[in-house]
């Protein structure tokens, strides 16, 4: 550190929001938010899903106009209508769900819309080859990421792909990066080492905005931060960063005692057991779900959760042998499943729904047999059975017609859960079954698991999200790349570093 | 902290409602469309041409309309599936030829099996082409298309089959006789129609499409055998293509290879006209067949103002994109 003099970064405002208020339909995700992000300065924007961190960082980056409120960029007032003009204003966005263009090189990818050419036969303009592999490995080496610029970026790591995206925004000269989550899917050394680019990042005189769920990390890397919650901006210290259990309060309005503990339910009889869906680990790992239980699965996103419930589901690649009450079966599809009291509400709401049907329709495809009376269908005996169910788990609004399109995301995932809750469903697998929704349809979509539960169900509940986990489930399995690799009970010890540690063997 | 916890509530409760008169009034206005469209075009027509009201102009539109309705109803199902028929010229000229040439040599009633059945065939074939090897449906069915018509030729050496004495009078009857001043070849679409808007409308099997159509990942972790689904949308295009074939062959009182050029693509502009969407999951059957009755009226309207014919087609590519165009633009 001593042979090398980092520049004291200079910290002036670059962006800043003012009074940026924005309405979708009738719900105000932002609400006079003023926000202001310094260049050489990790900003971090805290608060739980849906309360208007993403609103914010699309209206910077130009998909969404605000109502009212201007930006201001290196102190002019700026307007940024599409992703050009955000890229123009040296804006970019990391996204989480990268947008790398897998086919091509690493080069390719991080000089993208900036390939150095050369005059060829001295009229033509050609790429420049040899130039452009110089200026990849220069601009990925401050980022202590050594790797041929030749390589695919469908070979890479989901941390090399990332700093990719970071190189390739500082090749388009960015003064205000945001970063989407950028941890939600690494690993801690991983993070390490992202959070050394930022602090380079920092060094290079660049405004950092920060997005993470995991307060820890937050704690670890910003210098400001802002947390949000209902649209409203709750806190901003200057210069300081609020403590965990601080933080926690601010953006749920609770305290962290008052997290719910998981509800108090009879663990029965074993409901079903199966050996673990890939053929690799199958001899190593058997799990067993009881009546009444809920059981977690941790791991960090793209850690192998979605392909284990696609399988366990018969959604997945060879057919699966399960046991069902001591009754041996083997699901080739996800008919099969559901007929025998398997249910599966999928990771991304649009994998569970067909947006342009309407509520009914969605929540009757995997119950249609049942209303069938010589070849018409039953539609009292629907309408009954559909508004019973929109009542139960309180659909809004409760209109069956409505196309599901319509429906705000909590709603939308109420549908997807209501389909399995009539008929014989006694196992349900949940995605990461609250990602995207507000925090009132989060409390409410535990209180639809408990209920399940407490009646005798079985439910596997899937998260990257380890706190939830933790304080929804009785059991939790650890899962890394698809392995098992821990095994927490509320009976031994429970508790988010000993499952951190278990994820990070 | 009361009021905080009041906030968010009512924030919450406010986020729950979508004002849906917004999304209905646009939804009634643009869905309606095509039947306005229709209107406005017979109403210009009537103007246009005083011949255009004429018994025998009319009688003209509905027989001409009548084989394509049939093929239509049947591309239909097929694009709310998700998919896509390039094949039902084609399969209807086959059919004709197969129903003709086994009505020679047996009886009418065999012919018209036979007819159908090959159309059945020839959507099953399509069908597993698509789900069991997984090509995709635009190219799958270009192939059987330029198959199919190969054959066509191949098993007629390019002649019509119509037999020494032509083919069976009750048979040609049935293009040329009326049942309470309508002729039998229009009856039948209206039958058709009925029928297949029953099954895609109003039974389990019809959501199923739909599901299958608008989202196939949904509909298959919802337990449905989106490969049946699929596959069974290309049968019914196909019997229903031969039934067209057949209703052709009457008309033209043979076999010809040469029938049925071109229908697959004024089935698939009717289809879009009438609003189903190319992407699966949305439409209507009935304005489907408005979507025919557009093509086949601008059609007629073209020639009664004596429009050359290659300028009709040149009007009709325009009607077909514009109305394309604005189904994107509905979708935004």
């Amino acid at each position: 550190m001593t042979d090398k003099i980092t520049p004291r970064p200079s910290i002036k405002p670059y962006a800043v929001a003012k009074h940026i208020s924005k309405r979708f339909y009738a719900t105000q995700a932002l609400n006079d938010i003023s926000v202001t992000f310094n260049t050489g300065e990790v900003h971090a924007l805290i608060g739980e899903n849906g309360a208007g961190k993403s609103t914010l960082i699309k209206i910077f980056g130009g998909i969404h106009q605000p109502d009212s409120g201007h930006l201001l960029i290196d102190g002019q007032i700026t307007e940024i209508t599409s992703p050009r003009s955000a890229l123009d204003a040296g804006v970019i966005v990391i996204p989480q769900e990268m947008q790398v263009v897998q086919t091509q090189t690493v080069a390719e990818n991080v000089l993208l819309g900036h390939v150095p050419t050369k005059s060829v036969l001295g009229f033509l303009r050609g790429i420049d080859k040899q130039s452009m592999r110089h200026r990849t490995r220069e601009l990925l080496r401050r980022f202590y990421l050594d790797i041929n610029p030749d390589t695919l970026v469908g070979k890479l790591s989901f941390a090399e792909r990332q700093i990719i995206m970071i190189a390739r925004a500082l090749n388009h000269e960015a003064r205000f990066l945001i970063l989407d989550e950028p941890t939600a899917a690494l690993e801690t050394r991983e993070v390490e080492r992202l959070f050394e680019v930022i602090e380079q990042l920092k060094s290079m005189n660049v405004a950092v905005a920060f997005i993470s769920h995991r307060l820890d990390e937050v704690k670890a890397i910003s210098d400001i931060c802002t947390i949000f919650r209902d649209g409203k901006k709750i806190e901003h210290k200057f210069g300081t960063v609020p403590s965990i259990s601080e933080m926690t309060r601010l953006m749920t309005g609770r305290d962290l005692e008052e997290v719910p503990q998981g509800g108090i339910r009879l663990i029965g009889q074993p409901l079903f057991n199966f050996d673990h869906p890939f053929p690799e680990h199958a001899n190593n790992h058997h799990v067993t779900i009881s009546k009444g239980e809920i059981l977690g699965l941790a791991g960090l996103l793209g850690g192998g959760m979605t392909e284990f419930l696609r399988s366990i589901f018969g959604a997945g690649p060879s057919a699966k042998k399960i046991t069902l009450k001591g009754t041996k079966l083997i699901l080739t599809s996800p008919a099969d499943a559901i007929k025998n009291g398997i249910g599966l509400v999928p990771g991304e709401r649009g994998q569970g729904l067909v947006m342009g049907l309407t509520v009914r329709e969605n929540i009757l495809l995997p119950n249609l047999d049942s209303f069938v009376h010589r070849g018409w269908l039953d539609k009292k005996a629907i309408d009954a059975f559909v508004d019973g169910l929109i009542e139960a788990i309180d659909i809004r609004p409760r209109e069956p017609n409505k196309t599901v399109r319509e429906l705000s995301g909590g709603n939308q995932q109420k549908v997807i859960f209501a389909r399995w809750l009539a008929g014989n469903i006694r196992l349900m697998l949940l995605d990461e079954p609250t990602h995207g929704v507000d925090v009132g349809a989060k409390s409410h979509i535990h209180r639809i698991m408990n209920e399940f539960a407490a009646k005798g169900g079985g439910i596997v509940f899937a998260s990257s999200e380890l706190t939830e986990v933790l304080s929804v489930s009785d059991n939790v399995l650890a899962m890394r790349t698809g392995e098992i690799v821990g095994n927490l009970s509320r009976n031994e010890v429970y508790n988010e570093k000993v499952l951190r540690d278990a994820l990070e063997g | 902290m009361q009021s905080v916890e009041q906030g968010s509530k009512a924030s919450s409760l406010l986020e729950e409602e979508t004002p849906s008169w917004l999304s209905n009034k646009k939804e009634l206005l643009w869905g309606q469309m095509p039947f306005f469209a229709l209107i406005v075009l017979c109403l210009v027509a009537s103007l246009m041409s005083d011949r255009f009201l004429s018994p025998i102009n009319i009688n003209n539109i509905l027989v001409q309309g009548a084989v394509m309705t049939v093929i239509a109803v049947g591309m239909t199902f097929v694009i709310i599936g998700g998919g896509f028929d390039l094949s039902v010229g084609s399969t209807a000229a086959m059919s004709g030829i197969v129903a003709a040439w086994v009505m020679l040599e047996s009886n009418i009633v065999f012919g018209l099996i036979a007819g159908v059945g090959v159309g059945a065939l020839i959507g099953f074939v399509n069908g597993l082409i698509i789900t069991k090897l997984d090509v995709n449906p635009f190219i799958a069915t270009l192939g059987t298309m330029v198959l199919v018509r190969g054959l066509t030729f191949v098993v007629t050496d390019g002649q019509p089959v119509m037999g020494e004495e032509g083919l069976p009078q009750l048979f040609l009857d049935f293009a040329l006789n009326r049942f309470l001043g309508i002729p039998y070849l229009v009856w039948l679409p209206l039958i058709i129609v009925i029928i297949f808007t029953w099954l895609l409308h109003h039974t389990a099997y019809g959501i199923r499409v739909f599901a299958t159509g608008g989202n196939t990942e949904a509909a298959f972790l919802s337990g449905i055998n989106v490969s049946r689904i699929r596959t069974s949308t290309y049968v019914w295009c196909g019997t229903l293509a031969g039934l067209g074939g057949v209703m052709l062959a009457s008309r033209l009182q043979s076999g010809q290879p040469t029938a049925g050029g071109f229908y697959e693509l004024t089935a698939i502009a009717a289809v879009v006209l009438g609003g189903a969407s190319l992407y699966g999951g949305e439409g209507k059957l009935y304005k489907s067949v408005i979507g025919v009755f557009i093509m086949i009226v601008l059609a007629n309207a073209l020639n009664l103002a004596n429009v050359p014919s290659h300028w009709q087609q040149v009007a009709v590519g325009v009607v077909i994109v514009v109305a394309a165009a604005a189904d994107r633009w509905r979708h935004r």
